[in-house]
């Protein structure tokens, strides 16, 4: 008994060490960057000697800085809310029914995750043109919404397929139309689903780079900008940016992890 | 006479005044509502016409649609199509890629890179994975998870950023490696395929990491057990146990970060040189100018796309008999 323990115990304390070491290299960098937006000095590298908080009052007091934050904030929730219905809607077509071409549907549904971000920027960029979407605001929204929606859709039927078949029974039985079932049974059922998926959703819009990049028209979202701004140079304020980037989108990540984690517990 | 005592004196306790209703119960007694849902759901067959007609056309022109038409202008001499000019089709966008080694050396790198850095991302998340699912109790695994979702939560840009600044002359790497007097002169790291890899590692790793450990979670924990105590050393058992009741992680794992990693355009742009320029770079070329170059951009994109589904599929084939393999 005690042998079995000992054979295992090495092999913990190594994998442990590599644990904490991937900890180290997915934190580390993140936590330079963050350090490096409050270095008193134009020049970005080591060793900081003073620090500053110039450039945090500085990009809240830029209009371009909060303008393009607005835009950014707004694309992702219209085009989330986009994604969530369209998503939806698939997702309750495809679970748990059987139909001619319905395997067919599901690679087609799932094929805007797959495609690799470049192709899939030059095809939505192609395809706004054919269908005489004019690059800006309008093309982004479109092209995050159908992009997102694939997650969207899996996250939906990950939950449809865990509702008890005999709860629509019910409801129909009680004479229900499958309007009223879906949207007194089904829709309620589905809130923490619907939740997950709409924070993933507005993170995934809003981190967006390459379709932003190559449907955008003059007004650029956040990742854009802070792309722009790194081809002139580095400066600290670039680091406070990302800062608040990287501060809200992390927060709200954890905050919705743990959320949807608790929700799908409660039922 | 109230309605209710109307109601209670003619024995019928339980009838509603129309107010009484939900409003549920409301809407379905609408007249128009109700006549609307007997119509939709009068065939089994109508009903699900119904249901099935928007998704169908949202996949077909949205998800399919942007695709086709990427193909469809890869063959065509100018896009957009000048008024007065006919546009006529050509196989020209594509001989132009096979003639110019400006054009397929960026190809031939990004696929070799992708390769590369989506070994390195399995190598890399494999023991973080296998500690994770079976190294750690139940309560503590979520959390040590939810640890490292934390930094992928934040966008491609911030983190290819903050990899610059680890990797720069003056960056965090130099300054440890000068401060231990390893090095005089500070390293050249950025601008290199090494910063392009440990870029597009970090961004990957998650969707690695997450395919794997759910494939290694599943896996009982007696099976290695029973192997340890049948004389199996830790080696043989990772390798003779644990791999091949994981390959389907593996499997779905790389295909994801192979997939990813092709994509990239930010990523390159910032953390390679002239020397690693890939080819999605070269696509995004011939966007910047005149429009002129779309059909070859489009091209361009169509080859890239079929070359990496043609190897994921063969990679998931293979892969798949290797299981099979295995089971007999």
């Amino acid at each position: 008994m005690n042998d079995r323990v000992e054979l295992f115990r090495g092999n913990r304390i190594f994998l442990a060490c590599i644990y904490w070491a991937f900890v180290l290299y997915v934190f580390v960098p993140l936590i330079l960057m963050v350090l490096m937006g409050f270095k008193e000095s134009n020049f970005i590298g080591f060793p900081i000697t003073s620090w500053t908080l110039d450039w945090y009052t500085g990009i809240f007091a830029d209009a371009e800085v909060v303008s393009t934050f607005a835009y950014s904030v707004a694309i992702a929730v219209l085009s989330t809310l986009i994604s969530v219905i369209v998503g939806i809607w698939i997702a309750v077509l495809l679970e748990g029914r059987k139909f001619w071409g319905r395997t067919a549907m599901f690679g087609m549904t799932l094929l805007p995750a797959l495609v690799p971000g470049i192709i899939s920027a030059i095809a939505f960029r192609i395809y706004a043109r054919f269908l005489g979407i004019e690059p800006g605001m309008g093309a982004i929204v479109w092209a995050h919404a159908v992009h997102n929606v694939p997650f969207v859709v899996l996250v939906v039927m990950a939950r449809l397929s865990t509702l008890p078949k005999s709860q629509i029974e019910a409801a129909r039985d009680l004479g229900a139309d499958p309007m009223i079932t879906f949207l007194r049974i089904t829709l309620p059922y589905l809130v923490p689903a619907i939740l997950g998926a709409s924070i993933f959703c507005l993170l995934l819009s809003f981190d967006d780079f390459v379709r932003s990049f190559f449907l955008g028209g003059y007004e650029p979202t956040l990742p854009v900008l802070i792309f722009a701004k790194l081809r002139s140079g580095m400066s600290p304020e670039i680091n406070a940016i990302a800062t608040v980037a990287l501060v809200l989108t992390a927060v709200i990540g954890v905050w919705a992890e743990r959320f949807t984690r608790r929700m799908n517990k409660d039922s | 006479m109230t309605y209710d005592a109307a109601a209670r004196k003619n024995g019928q306790p339980n009838a509603e005044r129309p107010s009484d209703r939900t409003f549920w119960g409301r809407l379905a007694g609408w007249g128009p509502y109700h006549g609307l849902m007997r119509l939709a759901t009068a065939s089994p067959r109508r009903q699900f016409l119904i249901l099935a007609a928007f998704p169908i056309l949202w996949v077909l022109t949205q998800h399919l649609g942007p695709m086709l038409q990427m193909m469809r202008v890869s063959l065509t001499d100018a896009y957009p199509v000048a008024p007065g000019v006919e546009q006529s089709f050509t196989l020209d966008n594509y001989a132009r890629f096979f003639g110019d080694s400006i054009f397929w050396m960026p190809f031939f790198r990004t696929l070799i890179f992708a390769v590369v850095f989506t070994f390195c991302t399995l190598i890399l998340t494999y023991p973080v994975a296998y500690f994770l699912a079976r190294h750690v109790s139940r309560k503590n695994q979520m959390l040590l998870l939810l640890l490292l979702l934390i930094p992928f939560w934040v966008g491609e840009i911030v983190r290819t950023y903050a990899i610059m600044i680890l990797l720069g002359n003056t960056g965090a790497v130099n300054l440890v490696l000068k401060t231990l007097g390893l090095i005089d002169r500070p390293i050249p790291f950025m601008y290199t395929s090494f910063s392009m890899g440990v870029g597009i590692v970090y961004l990957t790793a998650l969707y690695m990491l997450l395919p794997l450990y759910s494939a290694l979670e599943k896996l009982p924990k007696s099976v290695n057990e029973a192997a340890a105590d049948l004389g199996a050393g830790a080696w043989t058992r990772f390798r003779r146990v644990s791999l091949p009741l994981t390959i389907e992680g593996i499997s779905s794992g790389c295909t994801l970060v192979f997939l990813i990693s092709t994509g990239f355009y930010a990523t390159p742009v910032l953390l390679g040189g002239p020397s690693t320029t890939v080819f999605a770079e070269t696509i995004a070329g011939f966007f910047h100018v005149a429009g002129d170059q779309w059909p070859t951009g489009a091209a361009f994109a169509t080859i890239m796309f079929m070359a990496a589904l043609i190897i994921t599929t063969v990679f998931q084939k293979l892969m798949k008999s290797l299981r099979k393999g295995e089971a007999t």
